[in-house]
């Protein structure tokens, strides 16, 4: 199974793409925005990876340190070897969804949330990230003017310009079902169906550890918990 | 139409020294210059790693070397044409006159890198980040600059690094910059001087021992990791954001100046020439015939090259270069 991995990682045309040889200047680091707060250091990774230490590597497969990356890309605006050490965490990520190490961190487990949110909304709304789907409850963040947009939202669009659940051109128009049954067989076809059941299957594996059955609470418990020990 | 032995091109060290030589075998030297004074990129230079030698003297000794009947130099003047007729080679310079020669000794050296093509480093944007070069004139006295706290040196501005296209290393900078932050201290002993590289390559005689007593006696800093950015403060300093690699620890630092540690380039004259008779190789420096036995001939027939218009090199290692070709000429006249 171990070896798999390093076969996995080689085939990813994005590994290619990614790494050819890191030599180490740390310039990748410094321009990180995650790194800053995260424990978390993008030139190790590579390092790690160019070390082909499939021991190494299966770590990282476990480790909190894969999820940090916000996929902003500043690295490979720097670096002077024209690598990619954000790119290279798509291809470890994919790897660790795939053969379910994602399930081992914190990180990783929340890979279910994602799943179930951004990654289900494509397929049944058409959109990423719709008001209808972006709960109030599990983004605190948006603070109390989300809770009331969301109340009030078939008043409030026309103002701002949408066309909520219009059949019409438009922001937050409604998709229409030959749409959606394309977006659907895209899916099917390029293994994404495939990929998101293996998600909730590793999880649901996970879940039993946890004396649940992967459900809503328990996709609500991975997503909220927070052991304090991911920032510097 | 002025018929000499040898022209060269290019009155910087590796020109002065070619002709130095080749006036000592008797022959007759013209060397064309495109610049109003002589020295090429060594009048930029204050002192001289690794034993603070004067550029001053060192060019004054060159020149007292070419000061004989057989040498004669054209200033300010470029070069225009350049063909073969007969086994001769002609030019016609900017100011219209005639030349030939059987040999011409291609010197045409390099370009400092423009250190504002690495826009992250903030480079004639934010004036508290200067170049090695700009340094040297402080160093010198002849620009005056407030005396700064603290001093940030940041390593390979311009080389290896895919982004400028300049995978090579240009090899003098971790040396000057040992030199220079000595001299940064020696200026001002009461500023913290910090130097960030990425591989320290003190190949040259006695440079291992400079780095040595720059951080013993000098009590300079060196952190291993390469800069991303530099960036203003509100109290009009620099702050640099880099890694420290042996740490594994992202830092910041804020600084009163930042030198630029500005790369080697093939020259705009070296480009040029090497399009025009198509001896152009890596990066636009020139090729030599083989870099082991036969490193001033090119493939074209009475075209010999010297010094940094072929590659990197420190001044000893382009007068040496210089010396080789002047004998190759000579051998080549006889």
């Amino acid at each position: 199974m171990k070896i798999e991995i390093i076969e996995k990682l080689k085939e990813d045309v994005r590994y290619k793409e990614a790494l050819t040889a890191c030599m180490n200047c740390g310039v990748c680091t410094a321009i990180c925005p995650a790194a800053e707060f995260y424990k978390y250091d993008p030139r190790t990774i590579c390092n790690i990876v160019q070390s082909n230490n499939v021991d190494e590597i299966e770590d990282l497969l476990n480790s909190e340190t894969i999820w940090y990356c916000g996929q902003c890309m500043s690295c490979k605006t720097r670096c002077p070897r024209g690598n990619v050490p954000g790119m290279l965490i798509t291809v470890l990520r994919k790897i660790s969804q795939e053969m379910g190490y994602f399930v081992n961190s914190e990180k990783g487990r929340q890979q279910l949330a994602i799943k179930r949110t951004v990654g289900e909304n494509i397929i049944n709304a058409g959109y990423c990230v719709h008001p209808d789907i972006v709960d109030p409850d599990l983004h605190p963040e948006q603070g109390p003017v989300w809770r009331w947009f969301i109340n009030n939202i078939k008043e409030v669009s026309p103002k701002m310009g949408a066309v909520y659940h219009q059949e019409t051109a438009g922001a937050l128009r409604a998709i229409s079902k030959d749409t959606l049954d394309e977006i659907k067989s895209i899916f099917k076809v390029t293994g994404g169906e495939e990929f998101y059941k293996k998600i909730e299957h590793f999880s649901s594996e996970k879940a039993k550890d946890f004396q649940s059955n992967a459900d809503y609470d328990y996709m609500i418990k991975v997503y909220t918990t927070d052991s304090g020990d991911h920032t510097r | 139409m002025q018929h000499f032995d040898t022209i060269i091109i290019g009155g910087g060290p590796a020109g002065l020294e070619a002709a130095a030589r080749l006036s000592k075998f008797d022959k007759h030297v013209l060397i064309i210059e495109k610049d109003p004074a002589l020295g090429g990129k060594l009048l930029l230079w204050d002192k001289l790693f690794p034993d603070f030698a004067s550029s001053e003297e060192l060019l004054h000794q060159l020149i007292e070397n070419i000061k004989n009947d057989n040498v004669k130099v054209s200033l300010n003047t470029g070069i225009k044409e350049i063909e073969n007729e007969g086994g001769l080679w002609n030019i016609i310079d900017n100011h219209n006159n005639k030349y030939s020669a059987k040999a011409l000794l291609l010197a045409t050296g390099f370009d400092v890198f423009d250190a504002s093509r690495k826009e992250e480093y903030g480079y004639r944007i934010y004036p508290n980040v200067i170049t090695s070069v700009d340094l040297e004139k402080i160093l010198s006295g002849e620009v005056s600059h407030a005396e700064p706290k603290k001093v940030v040196f940041i390593q390979c501005v311009g080389s290896r690094d895919e982004k400028v296209g300049n995978h090579f290393c240009s090899k003098n900078c971790c040396i000057c910059a040992v030199k220079q932050a000595i001299e940064v201290k020696e200026m001002y002993p009461n500023s913290e001087v910090y130097c960030f590289y990425m591989d320290l390559r003190m190949f040259g005689e006695s440079y291992e021992e400079l780095y040595r007593k720059a951080q013993q006696d000098y009590g300079i800093t060196f952190i291993r990791g390469r800069v991303s950015e530099v960036s203003p403060t509100y109290h009009g300093q620099v702050q640099i954001k880099a890694e420290d690699t042996l740490l594994s620890r992202p830092i910041r630092l804020t600084a009163d100046l930042v030198v630029l540690m500005v790369g080697m380039e093939a020259s705009e004259g070296t480009v040029e020439i090497g399009k025009k008779l198509q001896i152009g190789g890596n990066y636009d420096y020139f090729k030599s015939k083989n870099q082991h036995l036969a490193d001033n001939l090119t493939y074209l027939d009475g075209i010999f090259v010297a010094g940094t218009s072929k590659r990197q090199m420190s001044i000893p290692e382009t007068m040496k270069d210089a010396a080789a070709a002047a004998l190759e000429i000579n051998n080549y006249l006889n």
